[in-house]
């Protein structure tokens, strides 16, 4: 039985400081993995602080430095933004891949990689990406990459009395095509068994892969044969992944059926990004 | 049967705008009274002695106003075989058996009391797989079993965890094996499944201050569940209410009586309280009935021909921890061990076996999913075995009319060879498609068939009342739990009563009021509440001529009713309207005729008998439903994922008496079949069920839904009402296998388990390599 006190706050300086004072504040903007966390016992909290109309949270703006992507946009928001469209597809693909339409209804970025899962479907485009997240508290403001922020399953690298304010796409943009591949076990309404993300980046890829180590990872041994070694044999890149990743075995599928599918969804992401 | 008017038509759900307007009204949804919320605690463990109970901080809890135990509920209850008590008494038998339940005046209340109940149990040896179950040196995990009180068709075993052994001795075994050109022997697996009904289990109930006993309750059956509660509370009927709202789903794991009993004694306490309990998604995962899964070894002998001489089916059941309602779903699929195939010689063994998973029960098929999925994947092998067309297989062993069953039950009304044509010709069964994009293509049918597995006394009541105004209301016990049943049964008194469908009203039931129905389960209602509706209409439209006639002073067998007036055929100057003849009809002496209008009909069967103990020969089948699903699928042979491309299904409805209704019903068996074949499995550990919600519970959505063809065959059955039968059930049972049988012709690697899982089809064509 759930049972907590709940704050509707519109000032972004009160949100801090509820966080900073508070004892088990959450912050709740989608809610989709806060109510269902809370519900299951993986959260305990005695105050959810809605941040969904804080107005410097719903900022989803282009300008020099690239994207924003406030921290109470939803899902749906991001995936119509045409910035994210045109520049950024494969981000685009990752918030489409969250769920079903009425979950990223409410849903939002900086929740999906605040929860920290290292399944998480936007992760692995942000990390090929080199996405930053942009950190509030009543202290100041700091940003860190986001390979930085994820520390393990279910921890993210703020502290307490920090949010995330929002998440920057920096500039510039990736030149060429990425491609989000999702394994999941319905193919819809699913968390992923793994997701690929491959993003060319002129001649050069980087890959970024969910749900095979503590965290996202990106796969460095792949991306190194690549774009240093000039390797064209995607089937031979991609068996290098095995050394980037230290998949478990849970509900969702086997250590050995992560291990394949992420070698087979790299392939696939060389191929589709780079060109058989 | 040409000049039906409302039966064969698609007349609107009679619950659409309610249940569209969200008006349609559920348990949770009415303000009762007074209420307590009650809320259970759960066993830690699958197998123990409960050494103590400690309830005094629970009691001293605010807001709650009883903590009970086992101790309250000493009384046994179950439908077939009388096994459970509804609060564990003395040991627990399965991992989040309730060990005692808390009334608070809030719900919340009542779920922090359920934390501060302090459990201490003496850990038992478990059972997890029934094939160990079997064994003599297995723990016993009902030591009473020998003294519980059984239906005298079930057979346990004494001193072991064997709830029922069921057996068919048809024919000569060892002559239909020895007459076979080829032996082809297999083993397969179904795992558990869950029904996932959109509303979970519900019950509420309130004890007047007069002692009088109501029950609002989700349950399938309100008759059964008075039966059992008068049972197990010694208790008179009539001072037992039981109330049903509309259900949102039921699928079986409503049927018999799960949850109210469990509230009575708190009510008992607090007389003109209303006593509610709501289990949440993962109680009703968990605490509620499973699908049993079935390990099972089948023998065919055939002739080089196709022709099937003999087939022998061992079938071991995970009952779970409780088999009260689970003993009889072994029975139906040991008497329906051939599936829709006329086999000669059969020697089947069905056992029922106790383990310490959650309890097994009732689901769509009963038995016959479980148990066809087997007799279709090995038709497969056969076909290869031999060099044959798959479908010619099953179109040589096919039953025909005159065909006998595994129990020797002769079928007249069938059509099994059209259900198979139509879905073949649908998916251009025979023509290959050619892999592309490395994707791998491939072609299954699958055939099907089910009784209603119901007592042979299973009986059904209506009750017709016609108003002054000569529109009419239609009493039945029968539920409404999505599938259509108002509808169908008003049709059908529209038509044997002639008054417009559109003037008859039906409601859900309620036991003081509406006649006695026994389940809402077996795809049973259409025929069974229907015939007694159809007398009950037959009986009111009797004494509407009767009454005419004397009104009229003209002979009954020359008038007509149009649904308006009653009328001569012969002087068209004689003709009474509905009123004059339903408003406490006078002569225009004044004089009285006749009374209000009511008509009664009752059902039971009669052609249905017990079956013989030793050679399960008899007839217990009160109709046989057949069908098929055909199915093309393209897999991905890097991945294992599979997809459908064609889906097609067919059901011998007899008669559909609303078209539009009996296709939804063969899209939605279509698709929960293809959810069990593909996704669905309830995964165990020692007992505790570790995918009880749906991050990792999966069903299909709508993005896994495919266009579907279906096709309704119509060949009449002899003596169901207006030649129809049920048919809610059966579409599922095909899809399972047909989808195995694609999968396998794409990619000739073989499946005697699902679901098909990306996974699994990935290690099977590992495994091949």
């Amino acid at each position: 039985m759930l049972s907590y006190d709940y704050v509707k706050c519109n000032d972004l300086r009160l949100a801090c400081q509820e966080l900073e004072e508070g004892e088990q504040v959450y912050l709740l903007a989608g809610g989709t993995d806060l109510i269902v966390g809370m519900r299951g016992g993986k959260f305990s909290a005695k105050t959810l602080v809605d941040i969904k109309d804080v107005p410097e949270l719903k900022v989803l703006e282009e300008d020099d430095r690239g994207i924003t992507v406030g921290a109470a946009v939803t899902l749906n928001e991001a995936v119509v933004f045409a910035p994210i469209r045109d520049n950024v597809p494969i981000l685009a693909e990752g918030c489409h891949s969250v769920g079903s339409y009425s979950i990223r209804n409410r849903a939002t970025m900086a929740g999906n990689i605040c929860n920290a899962s290292p399944a998480a479907d936007t992760a692995a485009p942000l990390y090929c990406l080199d996405a930053l997240v942009n950190i509030k508290s009543s202290e100041g403001s700091r940003s860190m990459p986001i390979k930085d922020f994820f520390a393990g399953p279910g921890k993210t690298a703020l502290n307490k009395g920090e949010l995330v304010q929002s998440i920057l796409i920096p500039r510039p943009y990736p030149e060429g095509k990425g491609v989000y591949l999702k394994a999941s076990r319905t193919g819809s309404v699913d968390l992923a068994t793994v997701g690929v993300a491959v993003q060319r980046w002129g001649e050069e890829v980087k890959i970024a892969i969910g749900a095979v180590a503590a965290t996202p990872v990106r796969a460095f041994s792949v991306e190194k044969a690549i774009n240093e070694k000039g390797e064209k044999n995607y089937a031979d890149a991609a068996r290098l992944v095995h050394d980037d990743i230290s998949p478990i075995t849970d509900l969702r599928g086997s250590r050995e059926y992560r291990y394949h599918m992420v070698e087979v969804l790299v392939r696939r992401g060389l191929e589709q990004t780079l060109g058989v | 049967m040409a000049d039906l008017k409302t039966v064969g038509t698609s007349v609107p759900r009679k619950d659409a705008i309610e249940k569209v307007t969200g008006s349609a009204e559920f348990i949770e949804d009415r303000y009762m009274g007074p209420m307590l919320y009650a809320k259970m605690k759960k066993s830690t463990v699958a197998h123990g002695k409960i050494k103590n109970i400690d309830t005094t901080r629970a009691l001293k809890h605010p807001g709650v106003k009883a903590v009970l135990t086992g101790k309250e509920y000493p009384n046994r209850i179950g439908l077939y075989l009388i096994d459970r008590t509804f609060l564990a008494v003395d040991k627990v038998r399965f991992w989040g058996e309730p060990v005692a339940v808390v009334a608070a005046v809030t719900e919340k209340a009542a779920a922090e009391a359920v934390d501060l109940i302090e459990v201490e149990y003496e850990e038992l040896p478990g059972v997890f797989d029934p094939r160990e179950g079997m064994k003599p040196d297995a723990p016993i995990i009902h030591e009473d079993l020998a003294n519980y009180e059984i239906v005298p068709i079930f057979y346990p075993e004494k001193g072991t965890n064997i709830a029922n052994h069921f057996k068919v001795r048809k024919g000569d075994i060892d002559k239909g094996f020895a007459e076979a050109d080829k032996i082809i022997e297999r083993d397969y697996y179904v795992p558990q499944m869950q029904h996932v009904p959109i509303e979970t289990h519900k019950a509420a109930v309130q004890w007047s201050l007069d002692g009088k006993l109501t029950v609002w309750s989700t349950a399938q059956s309100p008759n059964v569940v008075r039966q059992l509660l008068a049972k197990s509370l010694d208790m008179p009927m009539h001072k037992i209410r039981v109330i049903s709202s509309y259900i949102g789903g039921g699928f079986g794991c409503k049927a018999g009586a799960s949850i109210e009993g469990l509230l009575v004694p708190i009510a008992q306490k607090f007389p003109g309280h209303i006593v509610r309990i709501v289990f949440n998604r993962e109680e009703d995962m968990q605490g509620t009935f499973t699908r049993q899964a079935l390990y099972s070894k089948l023998k065919t002998g055939v002739k080089k021909d196709g022709r099937i001489t003999a087939l022998q089916y061992e079938m071991v059941w995970d009952g779970g921890a409780y088999t009260e309602y689970g003993v009889n779903i072994v029975r139906a699929a040991g008497y329906s061990s051939t599936g829709a195939y006329d086999i000669p010689n059969v020697k089947t063994d069905s056992y029922c076996v106790y383990t310490n998973n959650s309890i097994g029960g009732p689901v769509r098929g009963f038995g016959m999913c479980e148990m066809q999925w087997g007799i279709e994947r090995q038709l497969e092998e056969i076909a290869r075995e031999l060099g044959m067309d798959p479908l010619e297989v099953r179109l040589i062993n096919g039953m025909k009319k005159g065909s006998t069953t595994a129990s020797g039950q002769v079928i007249h009304d069938l059509d099994y060879d059209k259900c198979l044509k139509v879905v073949a010709d649908k998916i251009g069964w025979g023509k290959k498609e050619e892999s592309r994009d490395g994707k791998y293509r491939g072609k299954g049918i699958a055939g099907l068939v089910k009784c209603p597995a119901q007592p042979s006394n299973a009986a059904s009541s209506a009750m017709i009342r016609i108003n002054e105004d000569g529109t009419a209301h239609v009493m039945i016990g029968a539920t409404e739990m999505g599938q259509g049943m108002l509808t169908a049964i008003s049709q059908i008194a529209s038509e044997a009563l002639h008054i417009p469908v559109d003037k008859i009203d039906i409601k859900v039931p309620d036991t003081d009021f509406t006649p006695y129905e026994w389940q809402s389960v077996g795809s049973r209602i259409t025929y069974t509440c229907g015939t007694s509706v159809k007398r009950a209409a037959e009986d009111a439209l009797g004494q509407i001529y009767r009454v005419a006639a004397d009104l009229l002073e003209t002979p009954q067998e020359d008038l007509s009713f149009d649904g308006k007036k009653v009328f001569s055929a012969k002087n068209p100057d004689l003709t009474a309207t509905i009123r004059e003849v339903a408003d406490s009809c006078k002569k225009c002496t004044g004089e009285g005729i006749a009374g209000p209008i009511i008509g009664r009909g009752s059902f039971v069967p009669t052609n249905m008998t017990n079956l013989d103990p030793e050679t399960g020969q008899g007839n217990p089948g009160l109709f046989y439903c057949f069908g098929a699903t055909g199915v093309e699928v393209e897999v991905d042979p890097e991945t294992g994922v599979v997809k459908i491309l064609q889906l097609a299904c067919s059901i011998d409805a007899g008669k559909a008496v609303n078209p539009q209704l009996c296709t939804a019903q063969l899209h939605g068996g279509t698709i929960m079949g293809l959810s069990t074949a593909l996704y669905e499995e309830v995964r165990f550990d020692k007992g505790i069920m570790l995918n009880r919600n749906f991050t990792d519970y999966k069903i299909a959505t709508i993005d896994n839904t495919p266009h579907m063809d279906s096709f309704i065959v119509e060949t009449p059955e002899t003596n169901g009402p207006y030649g129809a039968r049920g048919i809610g059930e059966q579409p599922m049972i095909g899809v399972a296998p047909a989808i195995a049988n694609a999968v396998s012709d794409a990619l000739g690697v073989d499946f005697n388990t699902f679901p098909l899982t990306p996974e699994r089809v990935w290690q099977a064509i590992k495994n091949k390599k």
